[in-house]
Parts: C-alpha cells; structure tokens; sequence
C-alpha cells in the first residue's frame, strides 16, 4: 500500500446481476483503495468480477449497494448524465480492442474527448499534439486507425486517454490484442506515463508480465479479493 | 402563378371547414367552399363574382357581394366576412356567436400565407440542421466520412430522394405551366362577350342581330379614328385528317380555329403580334394557287399559333416547324400560311387565325360569332364593363374579365395537382422506409462507436443529434441533385387540355420549374430525412454504452 | 428427386428465418415496396384501361362514323336509316352487324340554379341497341342482364323513360320511380320530361354517372318545334353526335369505309369512318403527353425506386451476415447455394409485399373507394384491372430481382478466408 492519500476508495461494494429469475453475484462486499499516482493491476479467471470492479470505478456502472470515491465525489450515486460529465473529466480510457473511431484520423480520434470540454481550438490542438508527442506519433496524426499497425492503434488509444488530463487511466486488457513486442512498448508507455505524469492507472490483464509492470496487483476470484501482491516502487 | 397552391391549401382547410358555413375569404383569387344541400347565390355588385359548383360542393370565389341563400336576400358580404347556414335554413353574416374554431382559423391563416409557410419551412429545417451541427459535439465529418465509407449505401439511399424530389418537381412544373398559360392568355383590360347562359365561347353562340351595338358601348377602348379596340370572333373546333403512307392507320387531330374580322384589331385586343417574316391574311382571307389558274379552289390564307406550327410540321419528313408559305390540308382545302404567331406561353398559341367569314362558313357558323373580345382601359374598368354588358337590357349577353375567364380554365389544374400531391406522398412513405433501413443499418453497424462515444461522456442527445444529422445531410444531397434533375425539365413543352367552366382548350404548355417548386421539393426531401432518420437516431440514443461495445 | 425436394424445403425454411430475423428491416422494406407497388399499380390502372380503349381490336370492332371535319360532329337523322345499313347498296357489300345512333341530351333540373346537382346529361339511342352497343353491359351477370332488358323494354314502351347511374341519382337527389323535369341546354328550348325507370346495376361501375334515354323522346320533340314554331330548331337538322356500327373484323371495316366515303348520300355534311378505338386515341392525342410521362417518366422511376429500397435492404443485410455466410461456405455450401438464399429472401418479401398491395389496392379502391378519382377527358374514374394482382407479383418480384442481383453476387463471392482473419 502506498503511503499517498487514496485517489480511489471502493467502501463495502456489492454487485449483482439478474439472470432471468437467477441472481449473479459478480462483487461481493468489496472494499478497495487505490492511492494517488498508482499503477494498480487487477487479475483474475474469466467471470472473477475485475472487469465490473473497473467499470465501477471508471463510472459505466453502478454498484448494487456500496460506495465508490473518486477523489471526493462520490460516483456511486451519480445520474447518468452527471456521470457522462465526470467521466469526461475525470477518465481516460484504454481499451483491448483500441475502440478507434474507423473514420477518423489518428488526431482526431484523440481530440474527440476534447470536443466536449470549453476549449478553444487552440487549446485542443495544444493538448492533442502533446499526447500524440507523448505516444510517439506526431508523424502518423493524420493516418487513419485502418492504416495504423495495432501497437500505433492502441497508442493513439492511450494519447486519446490521456489528452483530457484525466485524474484516472483505466485500461481493460491493453495489451490482451498486441504481439509481444509491442505490448512491452505500450506497457512501457504506460510507466513512463505513470512515473513522469504521475497519473493514476487502473489496469485489468490477464498477463502475469503486463502485472509485473505494475506497482501492486489486486487478484479477485469469484467477486472477492484473494490475494494481494505488492512490489516496490523502484526497478531496475 | 397566383395563389394556385393555396387550391391544396383549400382542400385540406376543407376538411376543417364545418358544414353548412361558407367562409369568404381573401382577395378574389382564393376560394372556400360549402357543403350545403341548398346552393346559395350570390348576386354580384360591383366585383367579380363566379360561382362554379360541382356535386359535392358549391365554391365562390369572389371579391364582394350580396348573397341569396333559398331565394332570401341576405345582404352584402364582403371579402373576410364569415357567413353560416344555420341547420334550421337560417343565414347569419358574421355572427360572433360563432366563433372560427382555432384549426380552421388556422388553416384559414396557412391558405392565406402558403408562401410564407414554405419557405418559413424551409428555412426552418435548414435553420435546424444547422443548429444540429452546432450544438452537436460530434464533429459533422464524422457523420459525412462515413457516408462516404458506405458510399453504396449512401447513394442508393440518396437516389430514392432525388428520384421523388425529381418526379415531384417534373410534375409540379407541369401544373405550373398549366397555371401561368392560363394566367398569361387573358389581357388585364379585356373583357369577353358571350351569349347569354354560356360561360365558354365554344358554347356560344352570338347571332348577328343580337350583337346590336354593344361594341359602341362606352368603356370600350377606341382605336385609330373611328374603330374601337372590339374584336368579333368565331372560335370552332375543326378535325384535321393527317396524312399517313398506305397501310398505315388513319390519322386525325382536332384543330382550334379562331375567325377574326379584322386582324390588326384582333392582334391589338390579344396582344400578340406575328413572328418577322410573316403577315396578316387579306381582307378575303384568300388567294389564288400560284402559277394554276385553272385552279378552282383558292387557298385559304391563315395565320398560326407557333406551338400548332410546330405539331403540324411534325407530321412531314423532317419534322421542321411550318413557316410563311407552307400550306397544310384542313377540311378539303388547302390553307397557305401568311404570318406564324408570337405566342407561346398562352392558348393561342395552339389556333389557326382565318378571316371570320371563312372559319364560320367551313365549320358550320356562317352568320353568328362565339365571342367579342373588348379592351377597357384598365382591370377595374373591365370589371365594370363587363357588369355593363350582362346588365343591358338590349340584348341578353354574358360578359366576364378575360382573366376570370381564363382562371376558370384552371380546373383541370387543380384536379392534376391533387392527384400530383397524392402520388408524391405515396412515394416519399416508400423513400421514408428506405431511409429509416439505411439509418438503423449505419446504426448497428456503428454500435461501436456510438458505445466509445458514450464511455468517453458523449450525453445521449449528442448521439441523436449525430444520427439525426446523418439523415438530413443525406437527404439534402439527395434533394439537391432531385432538384437540380427536376430543373432540366424547365421549359419543356407538353400537350395538355385545360378546362373549366364547361369549356376545353387544346393547348401547347411549357413546362415552369419556379423557384417555390424547388423549395417544396427541398423540403420535401428534408421532411422525409427527418422522418426515416429520427426513430433509428431514437435507438442509437437508447443504445448502452458497455454492451455495445461486446 | 425426393432429396432435391428435402433440400429446397431447408432452403426454404432458411430463408424464411432470415426474413424473420431483422423484423424491423422486413417490415420497412415490405412497406415501401407497397407503398410503391400501390403507385404503380394506380398509374398502370389509367395506363391500360387507355390503351385498353385506344387499341385496336381485330374482329367484332364498332365504327364510329361522325361528322368528317367539324367537332363537336353533328349529323343529321336522315344518315341513320342508311349508315346502319353501311351505305350497303350492292347485295355483296358489307353490312353491319349491330348499330346504335348517338345523341346528346342535356338539361337543368332547375334553370335558374346554374349548378352539378342540377345538370343532368342524358345519351339518347335506340332503347335496344344499350345492351349490346354499350361498352360491358353485355359482360353483365344474368340476373343484372335481365334487369336491364326490362328497362329497355319499358324505355321502347314509353318513351319518356329513362335510366339514370345510380351516383348521379344520388348527386341530384332523386329516387327511381320519381319524374323530373329538364330544361333543355344543348337544344335550347326543347324541354324534357323523364320517369326515372330504374338505375344502372353496381356491376356496371363506368356507368355510376351516366344516364340514358329513348332517341325517339328527342326526335318526336324537336319534331314538335318544328309545327309550333314554324322553323326548324336550330339544331334540330343534325341532332345526331354519331352512328356507332359493329362489324366482323378489319377486313369488313376497310371495304365498310370506302362504301360509305364513296356513297353520295354523305356530302353536306361529309362523314368519316374509323373505328371506335382510332377515334378515341384522336381524342386523346391531346394528352399524350401527360399519358407519356406516366408511363415513362413516373412508372419507372417508381420501380426504379422500388429497386434502389430492396437493392438496399439487402445489401444490408448481406453485409452484416458475411460472415454468417462465410461459415455456411466452410460447411459446404456452394457460391450458387449461398446467392439462392439471398435471391429467395429478396423475392419473398418482393412477391408478398406486392401481391398484398395490388390486392388490397383492388379490394380498397375498386370495393371501397369507387374507383380513381382521376377525371382526365371523359373518363371520371379508373378502376383496379383484375390482373393487377400479376402485376403486384410481377413488379414485387422483378423489383426484387432486379434490387438483390448485386447483393447476391457479393455474398456469393464472401471469401472464407478473408471473413475470418477480420474478426474483431
């Protein structure tokens, strides 16, 4: 555990989902910090509940009963609509599929997020050519995502992530679609990402390697925390 | 074009219109109508009155008067007055007891001001689809890139609403030129005079003795020294055999012959003049055949509509328009033509122009006219010429404005437009499904999108606005190219009959593509947009964020 | 050939559960082929009832013979007795079959209330002559036969009879068995008496408004002008608009027309002789070009419309199943398998969707409506022609057909190896 004030605090999370008659217990009265200005690895088989518990805390969902904190709103008991603008705000996310927009080109995928705050169009354009600088691709912003190998595909991914600011980087499977090579650049941008911009991260993998990477890793199995493994914020 | 589109107008307000109530209603051109089983009359003043009555319905179109219901003198009314037969017989004027509900007072506004609402409309969608795009956070390159991506799609789609934009205008524009051919037949200052009892000059029938004196009446525009701007005419129908090669099935087309007595004052009264190099027939409307004295028969000297002129010159190899010195074969003479008429755009253009004498005696009216065809100075002055006429106690004529005469022309008009507008509904419901496939296919195929959007705290009116917009951009370039289809059917010519009142004409109308047409074709286009894109723009907006995204 | 049949039956069964599967696309695609469907069959209806009149028949044709150079064509009574004869003066010319002498009559109920519920129009002919020389009234069914062959020989007993279409009954408010009274407007000052005998039977629909009398009536009365008024009425010397005669087959109607343009009975005036169907498409030159532009401007930009819907439905829906279809490859289904099931589910919503439209357009239209109200020359209305329903097959399927062609080709060429390496 960090010593840093916790960005994130899962209190008491319960979530179920009806299946027909049948109740699905997916998250059992779970309880999670997560500190400022971590990278948190969540693991777990298939059906364990780390793909809900990040929904939870990026705000697509809500629980069934218990609190989620970010910072100090409580997103649990947010409307949908205020939800949307927190998220805007206050999310980056990084999915396994890229999830690109097919018909727009690299910079405007990541301006896309941008769209929605009151900015001018100066400002967007500042911001977007820092996150393309920052993913390494300034010389493929106009390429389309068809265009783009996967690993140039979910590193626009990451510069459409991070272009608002966000307190909060979610990241479901990053690297779950990319040959290794380049899933080692991308959880490698995620560090420095992490380490130099000091950005919180949440990540969901299956990858013991794409964990490693991370600061502390929280496995969950059938909705319950088992085990956590924490290592130190220095590597070689 | 007058207020011909506020006819669609009236057949919608009649719906409205409770029966038993007549509603007098705007300046003359506009017409409201009564369901009644008893007809009411109204008994003219001083403006013109016409009332045209079908089986269903009696129509008054008119600027002031005193109206007769049952035989009991009502009183004067007046443009704007309301008038109701009450279920016990009874007539009352403007009886604020009875209130114009609100949506026949407002049909009544939208008959009044159709223009005004078309092209409000218009604006307004346009207007809208701006708006759209800028509260729209999605940026609009989205939604037009991926039209092009799925350009298959996009232009067939696109094609269903330039395909009934198109239609829609072409058929419009037919209408309206049966509309401004009619407009422009009649002189503002003319006043026709017809037997007593007949609303049409090919009923008529004016014996000379019963004539009398009325070209001397005052009010009739005098003309060089001692003539006056009157020209007497004998309008018949004549067949025409059209010579075919042997074997071939007869052939035979009916002819409009109008008999004039003096030419120069005819041209004067119709205003038209001949096209350059021809002249007017001579005072016996006949010359001898050239080179064949032996000849018993003259030639029968005529002038002819441009539009006849070029029908006619369809039948010869070639096909080129009769001219100056062509002759043509006509109830068993030969007819040589002395001057070709400048007159497209108006009935005459579709008549041959003889000495009076002679069309009377070919086709049967030797000593009679159809019609005398007057000038006033002015439109109010042969209003009251006219009243002048049917007032005399002389003779027993009827007289009406040329105008009026011709815009009674207009039914059959009215009946194409109806039948125009029906078609065009029928065909936008189709275009409207084919868009709305369109639209739901983009959707599902876009679910993904539509679901990143969402995560990143896209709201989901920002989705509908997006879909929405798709919808009416493709609509627009659907419309626009419709439009500009439609176009390249102005000035087409086409054969039509307009009638009205009893009497037909055959006549040679262009086609007018006008610019109100295009708006309605637009906004046509527009409204099925909206249509077919807003239910699938509905279940975009519906769609969830994370299932979209499995 | 019974595993043929068993195979066709899979097909079948595939086929409708795709046409089941995206209810939403079916149901818009089936609504806008009727839709359209609906307009075709409405412009077609017009189309072939006048060509249907304007066509020229080969045996059993009517001649009209009318007034040569004048119209409205006016003959005098005195042509009848030899034009019903064909001019036939040699015993091996050509005689007519059947004839029927043409007058106009009509008249206000009230004169001094000029309007249509006051007007009546009445066609005068010999009483027995209606069945026969009267379009579709010998296509009557037995009973409405025999019905109107008691009119007629009440209407050949007493002369004031006549029989008025039952629409135009009610237009001018009167009842069978009522008189009226009718001031005459073409023959000014001939005033007619009527007892309304009886109305046309529903079956006869084209005669909803239309009215007919003994010729005789107006003769008689014209006949009595003369004596009160010591001068003929002025239109009493021709008061005949034509004589319609019935003959064999073309042959006799060209030998029927030199006979009568060589007769010297016929100069003052001069007649001519065509048959009914030259003589109605003359009449209807006027609109040819309206006529044209239903026929090749609307109709087919109507289908063409009708094409671009289903063309685009399907594409659709082939898009979306790629690979749906690359899998039914990979279990052995041949291209031609694959565009079957594509061009099947096209023409079966095409089929269904247009032969219900047709059909219902007919039940509706012809049952419930009356008929087109679209009055263009003398025709007021236009039914729905019986073979509008191979109409709506016809254009559903063709339509189809002609909309799923493109589609079907591609989902015949989906590549099984490309689908699969584009998942995700």
């Amino acid at each position: 555990m960090s010593d840093a004030e916790p960005i994130v605090r899962v209190v008491g999370v319960h979530k179920y989902f009806t299946r027909g008659a049948e109740r699905v217990d997916v998250l059992q009265d779970l309880t999670v910090d997560v500190a400022d200005g971590e990278f948190l690895a969540l693991m777990g088989p298939s059906g364990s509940g780390k793909t809900t518990l990040l929904n939870l805390i990026a705000g697509l969902d809500t629980p069934s009963a218990g609190e989620v904190w970010v910072g100090s709103e409580l997103i649990s008991q947010m409307s949908e609509t205020g939800l949307a603008r927190w998220r805007t705000r206050s999310v980056g996310f990084i999915f396994q599929f890229y999830h690109l927009l097919p018909v727009l080109s690299a910079y405007e995928n990541i301006e896309l997020p941008l769209l929605l705050l009151p900015l001018s169009a100066a400002d967007r354009k500042k911001q977007v050519m820092t996150a393309l600088e920052l993913v390494g691709l300034t010389d493929r912003m106009s390429h389309r995502p068809g265009q783009l190998s996967g690993g140039q595909q979910q590193r626009v991914g990451i510069a459409r992530a991070i272009v608002t600011d966000p307190t909060l980087i979610v990241a479901d499977e990053p690297t779950g679609d990319l040959d290794a090579k380049s899933a080692d650049e991308i959880l490698k941008l995620l560090d420095e990402l992490q380490r130099g911009l000091q950005k919180t991260i949440i990540m969901v993998t299956h990858d013991p390697h794409a964990a490693e990477r991370a600061q502390r890793t929280l496995h969950l199995e059938k909705g319950n925390l088992v085990e956590q493994t924490a290592r130190k914020l220095e590597r070689a | 074009m007058r207020h011909w589109l506020s006819g669609l107008c009236m057949l919608l307000a009649l719906s409205s219109v409770a029966r038993g109530e007549i509603n007098i209603g705007d300046k003359g051109g506009i017409t409201y109508s009564v369901s009644s089983s008893k007809t009411p009359q109204v008994v003219d003043d001083e403006n013109e009155i016409v009332i045209t009555a079908d089986a269903k319905r009696l129509e008054i179109k008119f600027k002031a008067g005193r109206l007769v219901y049952d035989g009991k003198d009502c009183g004067t009314i007046k443009t704007g007055d309301r008038v109701a037969i009450e279920p016990d017989g009874k007539i009352t004027v403007n009886d604020e007891s009875r209130p114009v509900t609100g949506l026949v007072a407002a049909w009544r506004f939208f008959v009044k001001h159709w223009r005004e609402f078309l092209y409000g409309s218009l604006a307004a969608a346009l207007a809208l689809m701006v708006l759209l795009s800028l509260i729209g956070k999605v940026p609009v390159s989205y939604n037009v890139r991926n039209l092009f991506v799925r350009w298959k799609t996009t232009v067939m789609t696109a094609l269903a609403f330039t395909l009934v934009v198109a239609l829609m205008t072409v058929m419009m524009a037919f209408v309206n030129g049966m509309y401004t051919l009619t407009e422009s037949s009649g002189q503002l200052g003319n006043v026709m005079i017809l037997s007593s009892g007949s609303n049409d000059e090919g009923f008529s029938n004016l014996a000379f003795d019963d004539v009398g004196n009325v070209e001397k009446m005052e009010g009739i525009q005098p003309y060089g020294n001692d003539k006056r701007l009157a020209s007497k005419e004998v309008f018949v129908m004549g067949n025409q055999t059209i010579p075919v090669g042997p074997g071939q099935k007869p052939k035979r087309r009916f002819v409009q012959i109008r008999g004039i007595e003096d030419p120069v004052v005819a041209a004067l009264v119709h205003a038209l003049s001949l096209k350059p190099g021809g002249q007017w027939f001579s005072e016996a409307g006949v010359e001898e055949v050239s080179g064949d004295k032996a000849s018993t028969q003259n030639l029968i000297q005529a002038v002819i509509g441009n539009g006849l002129a070029a029908e006619m010159g369809s039948d010869r190899a070639g096909g080129k328009p009769l001219t100056v010195g062509d002759t043509f074969p006509l109830a068993d003479r030969t007819w040589k033509i002395a001057g070709v008429l400048d007159s497209s755009g108006s009935t005459f253009d579709s008549e041959i122009w003889v000495k009076r004498q002679i069309a009377g005696e070919q086709f049967g009216k030797p000593a009679s006219y159809t019609s005398i065809v007057v000038r006033a100075a002015g439109e109010k002055e042969a209003i009251k010429l006219a009243d002048k006429v049917k007032a005399s106690k002389e003779t027993a004529l009827n007289a009406l404005t040329e105008k009026q005469y011709y815009s009674n022309m207009a039914e059959t008009s009215k009946q194409f437009l109806y039948a125009i507008v029906v078609v065009a509904m029928v065909m936008a419901a189709g275009g409207v499904f084919g868009v709305m496939n369109t639209m739901f296919a983009a959707i599902s195929q876009r679910s993904k999108d539509i679901g990143v959007l969402r995560i990143m705290g896209y709201q989901r009116r920002q989705i509908l606005i997006s879909f929405l917009l798709e919808s009416l951009v493709l609509a627009l370039i659907g419309g626009l190219v419709g439009c500009a289809a439609g176009m390249l059917a102005d000035g087409w010519t086409a054969r039509s009959i307009i009638s009205g009142g009893g009497g037909a004409k055959f006549v040679v109308l262009r086609l007018v593509v006008s610019k109100e047409i295009l708006a309605a074709g637009l906004l046509l286009s527009l409204f099925m947009g909206m249509l077919g894109g807003f239910f699938p723009a509905i279940s975009a907006m519906r769609l969830r964020a994370l299932e979209s995204l499995r | 050939m019974l595993s043929l049949l068993g195979t066709l039956a899979k097909f079948a069964v595939i086929i409708v559960k795709n046409v089941r599967r995206n209810l939403l696309r079916t149901t818009f695609t089936s609504l806008g082929t009727m839709t359209l469907v609906l307009v075709v069959t409405l412009v077609w209806s017009v189309l072939s009832f006048i060509d249907d009149q304007t066509s020229e028949k080969a045996n059993d044709l009517k001649v009209l013979i009318t007034e040569k150079n004048k119209s409205p064509s006016r003959l005098p009574y005195a042509y009848v007795s030899s034009l019903k004869e064909g001019a036939a003066r040699a015993p091996d010319d050509v005689r007519p079959v059947d004839y029927m002498t043409w007058v106009f009559y009509g008249g206000m109920l009230d004169p001094t209330k000029p309007s249509r519920e006051n007007f009546i129009f009445l066609i005068g002919g010999e009483p027995e002559k209606i069945p026969t020389m009267m379009e579709e009234l010998d296509q009557l069914g037995p009973a409405d036969r025999a019905r109107l062959d008691r009119a007629v020989q009440r209407m050949k007993e007493q002369r004031n009879a006549c029989v008025i279409g039952p629409e135009q009954l009610k237009t001018m408010n009167k009842k069978v068995g009522e008189r009226i009274k009718v001031s005459g407007l073409i023959f000014k000052g001939i005033d007619l008496e009527f007892e309304i005998i009886d109305t046309f039977p529903d079956a006869a629909k084209r005669y909803a408004q239309t009215s007919v009398m003994n010729i005789e009536y107006l003769l008689a009365a014209l006949e009595e002008y003369k004596v009160t008024n010591k001068k003929p009425h002025p239109e009493g010397d021709a008061p005949v608009a034509f004589v319609v005669l019935r003959v064999k087959n073309r042959a006799e109607l060209e030998r029927l027309t030199a006979q009568i343009g060589d007769s010297p009975l016929y100069t003052a005036p001069a007649v001519r002789c065509e048959s009914q169907g030259s003589a109605i498409s003359s009449f209807l030159e006027a609109y040819k070009d309206i006529f044209w532009g239903m026929r090749w401007l609307l109709g087919p930009a109507v289908l063409f419309t009708l094409s671009l819907v289903i063309a685009n439905a399907i594409s659709i829906s082939v898009r979306e199943r790629r690979m749906e279809i690359a899998l039914l490859k990979v279990l052995g289904f041949r291209p031609g398998h694959v565009m079957g099931l594509v061009l099947g589910e096209a023409l079966l919503i095409g089929t269904l969707s247009g032969v219900f439209s047709a059909g219902g357009a007919y039940l509706l239209i012809n049952k419930l409506a009356g008929g087109i109200p679209f009055p263009i020359a003398w025709f007021q209305r236009f039914f729905i022609p019986d073979q509008a329903l191979w109409w709506g097959l016809a254009v559903g399927a063709g339509t189809a057909f002609v909309g799923c062609i493109f589609p079907a080709l591609s989902a015949r060429s989906v590549r099984v190896a490309d689908v699969f390496s584009k998942i995700a």
